[in-house]
């Protein structure tokens, strides 16, 4: 091929295609219950702080002494069905299974009470 | 003696709790140091070192990887208190405060260089101003005080005799001698120059006494190289030191007075070839003039 032949042949063509997804934001973008792994990218002040600014009153943050996570954040609302001594042992148990010390996790946690009562006729 | 306020440095960098690690990180790498105070409108809230910087995430908020108790000493702390306090808690780092206010920090190397200088290289014992700091704490606390001065007989002879190196092995041997029977709690013990030892004790004068007995006594039982005979003669010069502040002296006073006593103590039970001389020091205050 020569210089000649080089400088005549087309341009490449450049194309960009965009794609959009759009979808409302979660708020706040945390669910129920958020696991902080003990070297995780936040933790549990920066937590706080978040959840202060996008839902004020609503998490409860609870600082622990576990190998792997450093703190739980969880819906007060759920804490209001079962007590946070019944409810965290479990998550922190099967978050435990997957969980990294990097790793923040999330988790939705949906609670159904069983109750069967029994009047006099 | 020197305090920590001596060690610390002109400037002094802190940081906001909600700063992030990797800012802290940089602050530290720029300036060359190893730690920073955490403070949040002008409260000490915390301290960040290197160590917290290595296992946190630095994209962490420095508030998400501090360490929130926070150990303080007053600039006016000695050095060998602030050393305790570190080895106590396990921390390398010391915020220095005066009242409310952040002053500096200083590290344990900082710390055990300069407490380096005041360290005997030969025996390993303190030097005689760490004994004259202990004595002085001691009487701050309002505990008498009691001194025994130790002075090894004719070591002049032994250096010439078998050799400085041998020489040496004696004083570093008589160095563990005296330490093995001092009781940390009590006694603080020095080299206090040449051939010449001494403890202060919070121990009343005839316990004092005793314990100077009991240093002679091991000295001279000891198995020395070559079977060569190396005695040690004890003064012990203490009791009544309130009197001697009623005189209207300062501590300091009493400290230097109290070691000059129970070194001619020491002279004077080698002259008379006894293992021990004890002096009362008000009594002997009374009959030799300073």
């Amino acid at each position: 091929m020569t210089l000649q032949e080089t400088s005549r042949s087309p341009e490449p063509q450049r194309k960009a295609d965009i794609s959009i997804k759009l979808s409302e934001f979660e708020i706040p973008p945390m669910q129920d219950i958020l696991l902080v792994g003990k070297r995780a990218p936040i933790g549990p002040e920066a937590v706080r702080r978040m959840v202060d600014a996008v839902s004020p009153e609503q998490y409860e943050i609870v600082r622990l002494n576990h190998e792997v996570f450093e703190a739980v954040v969880v819906k007060k609302s759920l804490l209001r069905l079962l007590p946070k001594e019944k409810l965290l042992p479990v998550v922190i148990d099967e978050g435990n299974r997957i969980a990294s010390e990097n790793m923040v996790i999330k988790a939705q946690v949906n609670i159904t009470i069983q109750i069967s009562r029994t009047v006099d006729l | 003696m020197p305090t920590v306020e001596g060690l610390i440095s002109e400037k002094l960098y802190t940081i906001d709790p909600v700063a992030s690690v990797g800012r802290a990180a940089l602050i530290m790498e720029r300036y060359g140091i190893g730690s920073l105070p955490v403070v949040e409108e002008g409260k000490l809230v915390g301290i960040i070192t290197s160590r917290d910087i290595k296992r946190s995430h630095p994209n962490r908020l420095v508030a998400d990887a501090m360490t929130r108790k926070v150990i303080t000493v007053p600039p006016t702390a000695c050095l060998t208190e602030a050393q305790k306090l570190m080895a106590k808690h396990k921390i390398e780092h010391l915020v220095v405060t005066r009242e409310s206010d952040i002053i500096g920090v200083v590290t344990h190397t900082q710390i055990m260089s300069e407490l380096g200088k005041y360290t005997d290289g030969l025996t390993g014992l303190n030097k005689a101003e760490i004994l004259y700091e202990k004595a002085l704490e001691l009487l701050k606390k309002g505990q008498e005080i009691t001194v025994i001065f130790l002075d090894l007989d004719n070591f002049g002879f032994i250096n010439k005799e078998y050799g400085h190196i041998y020489g040496d092995n004696v004083l570093r041997q008589t160095a563990l001698i005296l330490n093995s029977l001092i009781d940390s709690n009590k006694e603080t013990l020095c080299r206090y120059a040449g051939d010449e030892f001494a403890a202060v004790t919070n121990r009343p004068l005839p316990e004092a006494e005793k314990l100077a007995r009991q240093m002679v006594l091991a000295h001279a039982n000891e198995n020395w190289p070559g079977k060569i005979k190396v005695a040690i003669s004890a003064g012990v010069a203490g009791g009544r030191c309130s009197e001697l502040h009623s005189s209207g002296e300062d501590s300091s006073y009493i400290v230097k007075y109290l070691v000059n006593t129970a070194s001619l103590a020491s002279t004077r039970a080698k002259k008379l070839k006894k293992p021990v001389v004890a002096v009362k020091a008000i009594e002997f205050n009374k009959t030799v003039g300073m």
